[in-house]
């Protein structure tokens, strides 16, 4: 094993000492092209806003770099896209939360940001469009404050909780906490407001559908054989058979778009060669006459070289992210595969040594850790540390005729992983044809680095299958945002945003339709839940406010689909994906190759625990009846504390228990059912998927109690993992419960994190058996694994001194998260997952 | 099957992985006929958490996690207390498993009559046999029963061909002296044992003596430090037998 190549080093540390700006660049040029464009087709005012943003922004070149392109005017600063609204909603109800979190922002771009963008895109935006349309079609469901409600929500929650929602630190003093209370009440009408505000998208039923579509893989492997010359050029002959006004559009913005890439990296060419002229160290002037060398060529000619290769690719990447704006999960994908060929010529030729590829693989992880998510500190979850806006990487697997594809390039990924030791989110493709020392050796990361993810080919590749890929194709998967296979470069998936919570369907059978927080009668009336005589009435009940909650969101979802389509193009990215040439038309209007729609649930160990408490101490023990259970939730279990103790006794789901996990199973198979039977705008289906964005400590926030015993406003259990604390018969129980799921039906995956016993990893045999979990998980059907391997010890101890735990990394649902930079109630919640065996 | 085949199970663990290869399911049954001065397992002589199971119905228990120890090479290890110490259950818990291929592993302390040893063993893949002490006077005073009948079922199972991985729990101040650890190699040496493992003493336990409202025999015994440990395997490796000593225990 090697160390971390000095000059990576340095800009690793850059990296984390870094403060977090807000850049308005990005969105500055883009509107500004934007109000020149009125009245044009949406794929061409795209083209040119991002034309304008690629001439016009600053680009840079850090020290150390052998990599360049940048996305704004500083280190960390994600690209702003105002256009979606999710960003100006922000920026309009929570920018003190955003600068006491750490953001800053130049005094200029404070005012451009609320004197001219903030005005201009107001009701222009996505979020805007969807809102209205959420309301025009009676999909939405807005927050209730009349009094009654509040005395409501009061008794179901208590105060306390629900100011948790919008200020999570809980002072220790007297004297703090009445220092807290008066600021609060001066802030009360204005977070309040803020809370309004940020369900103003809420859907019927408390579901989600987010304003931007996205996490999608993006086609490197068209730029790298092609380069945007040839894409260019495809475009041109495409448009000799243009049939009508909105292809010769469509394709005279991928013309645009091709040109504006050529053009930003002449830019870096340029000033790489004036830097070059002006530095005294013949070694740095050498390093800035390579990368002008390799800007003048990439990403507009195919690469000859493997660092041409990887420059092209972090170029494309980059301007990805600028186009679509940050928080968009946009994925490199099968990077060993992809790079494979350049360094097997290079090194054949004596081009290039391991070393320095190796030094380039390490800068390509310390720049795919270069991105922040701004997410407003409501409910616990804070997302905004640095790698949460995942640009996941993909590696291993098989090949496209199902031959192992595991490669050196692998192996050297795994090596710069470990000595960068950033929080990268890579998933690691395992088939039966894998070497037999792969997962060991993967496993072994923990050792030094973050812990990386392990998914399985045989139910992935069948699950792709099943959803309709062609059998080559559904071999080539990546996995975008957390967990969720994608087709390599030839989907448009949007994997990620729209979202139910299970409990939320038994809330509405307690209440008749009602659900709790939000506090409509949003669902049908199942009826009387306290006349219902079997536990076979309240599944059906529940199955029945269930299917309401796949249709409001399918719905919900396809009318934001239809406002990217109608408004909101992007050329750039559509330019790289099969199918958008030959179709003639973007990405957002069904051009892709491939075309699906996800919808997440969430909460499934809370719930098939709750619905299992049920059917034993309502139906079967009869200890507790359905009113008193009702009554119980209802005033989160106050002077019923024996009650709840009794119901969390319960059996649980991840114990290898057959009545409960068969509950999960039939859960699952029916919502995978329900949501793949949704059509999707462009013509797909919709794929669930189990995965909780880490957002499963703020869904909860929201979650009134249940019937397992969790109490009103604790997370939910998260991803597709059993409830926190639930697995008490070890990781072999737990990984039989969840295999007895049909995961193949799970179209966009689900994600289930282990906590392994302290010190596992530190054994030989414990490495082998971690990896030997791996192995009989994936014999067994399951699709994806990843361990947790910090003690709560190491944990408690990163809370109390959170500067001497900097670097500690944390799995979080699908990715990786620097523990110290999560907030003290998800912090508490990984605390609480179940430390197995 | 009759009632005298039943087994007193007081625990079934599934993930261990350090009971045998691989990952292994590990079954305790309860009774020990000694009562060492360290012992880990009281609840083995104590508890009445203890419950009577059929070896059809706790081989199903451990047959639920055959898939992994079809990948690991793992199996079922029983343990105990003293597994071989009433030999009609655990031979017809060890002759269910084998008809189910399971791989068996008995973790014994040897101090049970001969014939109960050679019942098993065709129905045994791997034994794991503690020698606590060599000499039988401080065996008697450290675990209430002298050595004799130990050191004769431990020859006995090497003469027949039995695969056996021998454990010392190396406890400061009771067996890590000069004149035990000879005795150790010169009995490894006299069978033609080559390697063995040393067990460090841990305090952990002392926990469950806590909770089952009892005082630990020795609540003054001390974990060995990394240099009695080193010293203590390099005593061993002077006459040819590779003592192993988990660094992590």
């Amino acid at each position: 094993m090697s160390a971390l190549h000095p000059k990576n080093a340095a800009q690793k540390e850059r990296l984390l000492r870094a403060e977090h700006w807000l850049c308005m660049e990005r969105a500055r040029y883009y509107t500004e092209a934007h109000r020149e464009t009125e009245g044009q087709h949406p794929s061409l005012r795209a083209a040119k806003a991002l034309a304008r943003v690629l001439e016009k922004m600053t680009v840079r070149i850090e020290p150390d770099e052998l990599l360049v392109g940048n996305r704004s005017t500083k280190l960390i600063a994600p690209p702003i896209a105002p256009e979606r609204g999710d960003f100006t909603f922000v920026f309009e109800h929570l920018f003190d939360e955003l600068r006491a979190f750490g953001y800053r922002i130049e005094p200029h771009d404070e005012r451009v940001l609320f004197d001219e963008l903030i005005p201009y895109w107001r009701g222009k935006t996505v979020r805007d469009a969807k809102i209205a349309a959420l309301e025009s079609h009676q999909l939405s469901s807005k927050l209730d404050l009349s009094p009654g409600e509040v005395r409501r929500k009061l008794r179901s929650f208590g105060v306390r909780k629900l100011v948790r929602l919008v200020d999570e630190d809980t002072p220790e003093t007297l004297r703090a906490r009445a220092v807290r209370a008066g600021r609060l009440a001066l802030e009360l009408p204005r977070l309040v407001r803020a809370v309004r505000a940020g369900a103003g998208d809420n859907l019927k039923g408390r579901g989600r559908c987010t304003d931007t579509q996205a996490h999608i893989v993006l086609g490197h492997k068209n730029v790298l054989r092609l380069g945007f010359s040839g894409i260019r050029e495809q475009a041109r002959t495409r448009m000799e058979h243009a049939r009508d006004d909105g292809e010769r559009a469509f394709l005279e913005s991928v013309e645009i778009v091709c040109d504006a890439m050529r053009a930003f990296s002449e830019r870096f060419a340029a000033l790489a060669r004036t830097e070059a002229s002006a530095v005294a160290d013949p070694e740095r002037r050498a390093e800035l006459e390579g990368i002008a060398d390799a800007c003048s060529r990439v990403p507009w000619l195919p690469p000859r070289t493997f660092a041409e290769a990887v420059q092209s690719m972090w170029f494309t990447q980059n301007a990805a992210i600028i186009s679509y704006g940050a928080g968009s999960g946009i994925t490199p994908g099968r990077v060993d595969q992809l790079l494979f060929p350049y360094f097997e010529a290079d090194l054949a030729s004596g081009a290039l040594t391991r070393a320095h590829a190796l030094r380039l693989l390490e800068e390509l992880i310390v720049k795919l850790n270069n991105n922040v998510v701004i997410w407003p500190n409501l409910g616990g979850a804070k997302l905004n540390h640095l790698g949460s806006d995942v640009e996941n990487i993909t590696l291993g697997g098989v090949d496209a005729h199902g031959n192992d594809a595991t490669n050196e390039l692998t192996h050297l990924f795994i090596e710069a992983l470990a000595n960068t030791n950033l929080a990268t989110t890579a998933s690691f493709r395992v088939s039966q044809k894998s070497p037999r020392e792969f997962v060991r050796q993967v496993v072994a990361i923990h050792r030094r680095s973050n812990s990386p993810a392990f998914l399985n080919d045989e139910t992935a590749i069948a699950a792709l299958v099943r959803d309709g890929y062609a059998l080559e194709d559904a071999r080539q998967y990546c996995l975008v945002g957390c967990v969720e296979p994608s087709g390599n470069g030839d989907t448009y998936g949007a994997t990620g945003g729209s979202k139910v919570y299970f409990p939320t369907a038994l809330d509405m059978v307690f209440n008749r339709g009602r659900t709790t927080f939000f506090g409509n009668r949003d669902g049908v009336d199942t009826g009387d839940p306290s006349q219902m005589a079997s536990f076979d009435e309240v599944l059906a009940a529940f199955y029945r406010q269930l299917d309401s909650l796949v249709e409001w969101v399918t719905e919900a979802t396809n009318l934001r689909d239809a406002i990217w389509a109608e408004r909101f193009h992007n050329p750039l990215i559509s330019s790289t994906i099969d199918g958008c040439i030959d179709n003639a038309k973007d990405m957002t209007a069904g051009g892709a190759r491939y075309n699906f729609g996800a919808v997440g649930g969430g909460g499934l160990g809370t719930v098939v625990d709750s619905l299992a408490a049920i059917r034993k101490f309502v139906f079967e023990d009869r200890v507790v009846t359905m009113a008193e259970l009702g009554e119980a939730l209802a005033t989160d279990f106050r002077g019923r504390e024996a009650l709840r103790q009794r119901l969390s006794s319960g059996p649980r789901f991840g114990n290898d228990l057959d009545e409960v996990d068969s509950l999960a199973r039939e859960l699952v198979a029916r919502f995978c059912a329900k949501v793949r039977s949704r059509k999707t705008a462009c013509g797909g289906h919709y794929k669930a998927s189990l995965i909780s964005y880490g957002l499963n400590v703020y869904e909860g926030a929201l979650e009134p109690a249940t019937p397992d015993g969790r109490r009103a406003g604790e997370p939910l259990s998260n991803s597709m993992s059993p409830s926190n604390g639930a697995e008490r018969r070890g990781p072999t129980a737990a990984l039989s419960s969840l295999a007895r799921i049909d995961h193949t039906a799970i179209g966009y995956g689900n994600s289930v994190n282990m906590r392994l016993p302290v010190g596992l990893l530190a054994t030989e045999k414990g490495v082998d058996s971690a990896a030997h979990l791996v192995r009989a998980y994936f014999d067994k059907g399951g699709f994806h694994l990843q361990f947790n391997t910090a003690d709560s010890a190491t944990l408690r101890a990163a809370q109390r001194t959170p500067d001497a735990y900097a670097d500690l990394i944390v799995r979080v649902s699908g990715y990786s998260a620097y523990f110290t930079r999560l907030g003290r109630r998800i912090q508490d919640d990984i605390i609480g997952r179940t430390e197995l065996a | 099957m009759s009632p005298s085949e039943d087994c007193r199970v007081f625990d079934i663990q599934r993930f261990s992985i350090h009971d045998g290869p691989g990952i292994r399911t590990t079954v305790f049954l309860e009774g020990c006929p000694l009562r060492c001065a360290w012992c880990q397992n009281p609840e083995s002589f104590v508890s009445d958490a203890a419950r009577a199971m059929t070896p059809a119905a706790i081989v199903a228990e451990v047959l639920r996690d055959r898939d992994f120890f079809a990948v690991s090479g793992g199996g079922m290890t029983v343990s105990g207390g003293e597994p071989l110490l009433h030999l009609a259950p655990v031979r017809a818990l060890l002759a269910e498993a084998k008809r189910h291929g399971l791989h068996t592993c008995v973790q014994t302390s040897g101090a049970v009559p001969s014939e109960n040893v050679a019942a098993v063993l065709g129905l045994v893949d791997v034994f794991q046999f503690d020698l606590k002490h060599m000499n039988a006077e401080r065996h008697r005073a450290l675990t209430g029963a002298t050595n004799e009948r130990i050191l004769r079922n431990a020859t006995l199972l090497v003469e027949r061909g039995a695969t056996v991985q021998f454990r010392t729990p190396l406890v400061p101040g009771v067996n890590d002296d000069e004149e035990n650890l000879n005795a150790l190699a010169q009995f490894f040496t006299g069978l033609g044992i080559t390697t063995m493992e040393l067990v460090p003493y841990h305090r952990l336990y002392l926990e469950k003596y806590a909770s089952l409202g009892l005082r630990a025999p020795r609540e003054d015994l001390e974990p060995p430090s990394p240099s009695e440990r080193r010293r203590a395997a390099e005593r061993l490796r002077r006459d040819g037998v590779l003592a192993h000593v988990d660094p992590h225990e």
